[in-house]
């Protein structure tokens, strides 16, 4: 065994002294783990919905909704010409175009058989027209709210509303009965929501004034329920085990190469003039190779989890899960290392197979996103396991039982790899 | 201490090494000499257990196997093909070698100066191998195969590609272990080094082994005889009882006793204005024995 940790302290001195090398083993998933989590989190906080509001009205309170409208944490607001504003929408640059339409102010943009808020957004974004509508209903009722804070003028624009005889032309006799009793409702409502001036002088508790801020027509109550377990807290807790699945990928590359540099160098004859074994040479490669994998895997999550608050979930799952990925990529080392007989042909060959394996196995585009025939294909994948393995640990709330899924593919992969390779690799020395 | 019989390796249809014995005594510095490609590397393969032989047999010291552990602790091959590691130092390269065989701790140690010394690289002992000169590089392969300090050495084209001030340290390092009684098998394809290291020397060509003996034994049995060129002062007149043949002022004589006939001249009174001595050397006996140049 001792003759064993000789080869591998070998190589992984050889391996850990190689700048390029490093760059592929380290430097680079890292790199891919900071890149596309600074993308994916949108750097400065979520992305926002980018629409144009255009304002026909142009009253106080069309202003006032345009302004409410624009404070929404949810989206980005631009005031365009009607023109401009369709045409960005056409070509993708905005999602939507509002448009306040003359009347809103007089109206509050409620019982008339016109809508006064119209729009413009691709019908097939469904999603996003519902979202919008939600937003601008919330808006709505906002600035109603605000509005409507001083019971006083509550009651006089209800009465201004019900004496506007414009409001109702042309509206069937059953809308005109309905909307005015809504309105002489409403007007009621203010006795009994909104406190009097005098009340809230009166009152030492504060509670009238608090009242007064103005009534909640559909009140919703937002409870914090912070999700524990499932789902990643951050993108971070997706690119740093897709990161680690690609310093596999460097690493099991390298070690390939390796292993035919020693033949084409010589040093894999000077190996087996010594009093040493086949597989003591095979076992310290193996080895090294492991140790390396294992190790790049640990930094790279110690380093997300320092820096990015990445979870380490259970450390003794999550330890499970990144040596079952280090073994399996020594198998793959190993047999990849039997494509070819030249450092070049290997190199090529085992960075075009293990690229097709991280780019069907999710170690790009997460599988969430991909078609369905492609994930079935993904299963073919050991990135695929590797990453599930490690996502189990981190963020998915895998059980020990949960885990052995990944855990037996892994090694399967691993077992079959190996074993391939170290077979091809004998018969070519006999 | 080694004994190679009836050895016969074929790749394809070449036939790599046909039939060859020789027996190699304790302490002797045996050379293969031929030209490339004429079976010299394969005969050492066979004899360190790399290569499966497809007929005969090898032993060394007594025993048939080796890839035997115990008989590879007692070899020391020194490849044609540079077997280092350029990441590691001089110091880390023989290190490693010599714990593969067993060594560590001070033993390992003391192996690995005294390996430097040898390579004459105790200097330069922390600079990473792939910033080494040739010559350098090859004196560090040879100090890789005495690093276990084993008593039969085999080394392959030692002096390859390096500079003659190279060339004559791997020399004087080869001398050094043949006074300490090393057993020594060293292929060439130079006659003059194989003139100068080795006791025994077997002439390979195309697989087989022409012959074999020491330079003299050699050189007497296939080298021809000695050559006399001479020019004259002036052209003898009369050319009765000169050896050889006379073309002008210019005498040619073969002779298995060249300082006779130079004496039988010079008796005569002649004198000379150019006079060339050519011995029988392994050039020769090469080119008697195949009909071509070793360089050819």
């Amino acid at each position: 065994m001792g003759k064993v940790f000789t080869l591998a302290g070998k190589d992984l001195r050889v391996l850990f002294r190689d700048k390029g090398t490093m760059f592929w083993v380290l430097g680079f998933p890292l790199l891919i783990a900071l890149f596309f989590g600074f993308i994916f989190s949108g750097g400065s906080g979520p992305s926002k919905m980018k629409i144009a509001i255009i304002d026909k009205d142009e009253s106080a309170y069309s202003q006032a909704y345009a302004k409410e409208l624009g404070d929404l944490s949810a989206l980005e607001s631009y005031q365009l010409p009607a023109d401009s504003a369709l045409d960005r929408v056409r070509r993708g640059k905005l999602s939507a175009v509002i448009t306040i339409r003359e009347g809103f102010g007089r109206t509050h943009g409620m019982f008339t058989d016109s809508a006064m808020i119209e729009v413009g957004v691709d019908p097939s974004k469904t999603m996003t027209a519902g979202y919008l509508q939600g937003l601008l209903t919330q808006t709505h009722f906002k600035l109603l709210q605000k509005q409507y804070a001083d019971p006083d003028k509550w009651r006089a624009d209800m009465d201004t509303l019900m004496a506007d005889s414009g409001l109702w032309a042309g509206a069937p006799a059953n809308v005109q009965t309905l909307g005015k009793s809504i309105i002489t409702d409403l007007r009621e409502l203010s006795y009994e929501y909104l406190p009097e001036a005098e009340s809230i002088a009166n009152d030492s508790t504060g509670a009238a004034a608090k009242q007064n801020d103005g009534f909640n027509l559909f009140p919703i109550k937002m409870t914090a329920v912070t999700n524990d377990e499932t789902g990643p807290r951050s993108s971070f807790e997706i690119t740093f085990p897709s990161s680690i699945l690609w310093a596999l990928i460097g690493i099991a590359s390298s070690f390939a190469v390796s292993i035919v540099k020693e033949r084409t160098a010589g040093t894999f004859l000077r190996l087996r003039l010594a009093p040493i074994s086949r597989m003591h040479i095979l076992a310290g490669k193996g080895l090294a190779c492991f140790i390396s994998c294992f190790t790049v895997s640990v930094l790279l999550m110690l380093f997300g989890a320092f820096v990015f608050k990445v979870r380490i979930g259970d450390p003794v799952l999550l330890a499970i899960a990144m040596a079952c990925t280090a073994f399996c990529f020594v198998g793959i080392a190993m047999l990849v290392s039997t494509i070819g007989k030249t450092e070049e042909s290997v190199g090529g060959a085992a960075w075009g197979i293990l690229l097709v394996c991280a780019m069907t196995g999710g170690g790009m585009l997460p599988l969430m996103f991909m078609p369905g025939w492609l994930v079935a294909i993904s299963n073919f994948s050991p990135v695929k396991w590797g990453i599930l393995a490690i996502e189990g640990a981190v963020w998915r709330g895998f059980t020990y039982t949960d885990m052995l899924i990944p855990v037996g593919m892994l090694i399967g992969i691993g077992i079959l790899t190996f074993s391939l390779g170290v077979s091809i690799l004998s018969k070519r020395d006999a | 201490m080694i004994t190679v019989e009836n050895l016969k390796k074929t790749f394809g249809h070449i036939c790599a090494v046909d039939n060859i014995s020789f027996t190699i005594k304790k302490g002797e510095v045996f050379g293969l000499l031929g030209p490339n490609g004429a079976g010299k590397t394969t005969t050492i393969n066979m004899i360190v257990g790399i290569l499966k032989p497809d007929g005969g047999s090898v032993e060394i010291d007594g025993n048939p196997d080796p890839t035997k552990s115990s008989v590879r602790q007692k070899i020391g091959n020194a490849p044609q093909a540079l077997a280092l590691y350029g990441e590691l130092t001089a110091r880390e390269n023989l290190e490693f070698f010599g714990k593969l065989y067993g060594l560590s701790g001070a033993k390992l140690k003391e192996r690995v100066d005294w390996a430097l010394e040898f390579g004459r690289l105790t200097e330069r002992q922390k600079d990473k191998v792939a910033t080494y000169s040739g010559g350098m590089k090859r004196r560090l392969n040879m100090a890789g195969a005495v690093i276990h300090d084993p008593p039969v050495i085999l080394f392959d084209e030692p002096t390859v590609g390096v500079d003659p001030q190279s060339r004559n340290m791997i020399f004087d390092s080869i001398e050094d272990l043949k006074k300490q009684g090393r057993t020594i098998v060293y292929t060439t394809h130079y006659m003059e080094e194989a003139e100068r290291l080795c006791d025994r020397i077997a002439i390979i060509d195309n697989g087989k082994i022409l012959d074999n003996g020491s330079v003299r034994e050699l050189t007497k049995r296939h080298g021809g005889p000695a050559i006399i060129e001479a020019e004259f002062e002036s052209i003898p007149e009369d050319f009765s009882g000169l050896p050889g043949k006379v073309d002008d002022n210019w005498v040619r004589i073969e002779t298995n006793r060249p300082m006779e006939d130079l004496a039988r001249l010079t008796k005569n009174g002649h004198t000379f204005r150019q006079l060339k001595i050519n011995q029988p050397n392994l050039e020769m006996v090469f080119l008697n024995l195949t009909g071509r140049s070793l360089r050819d």
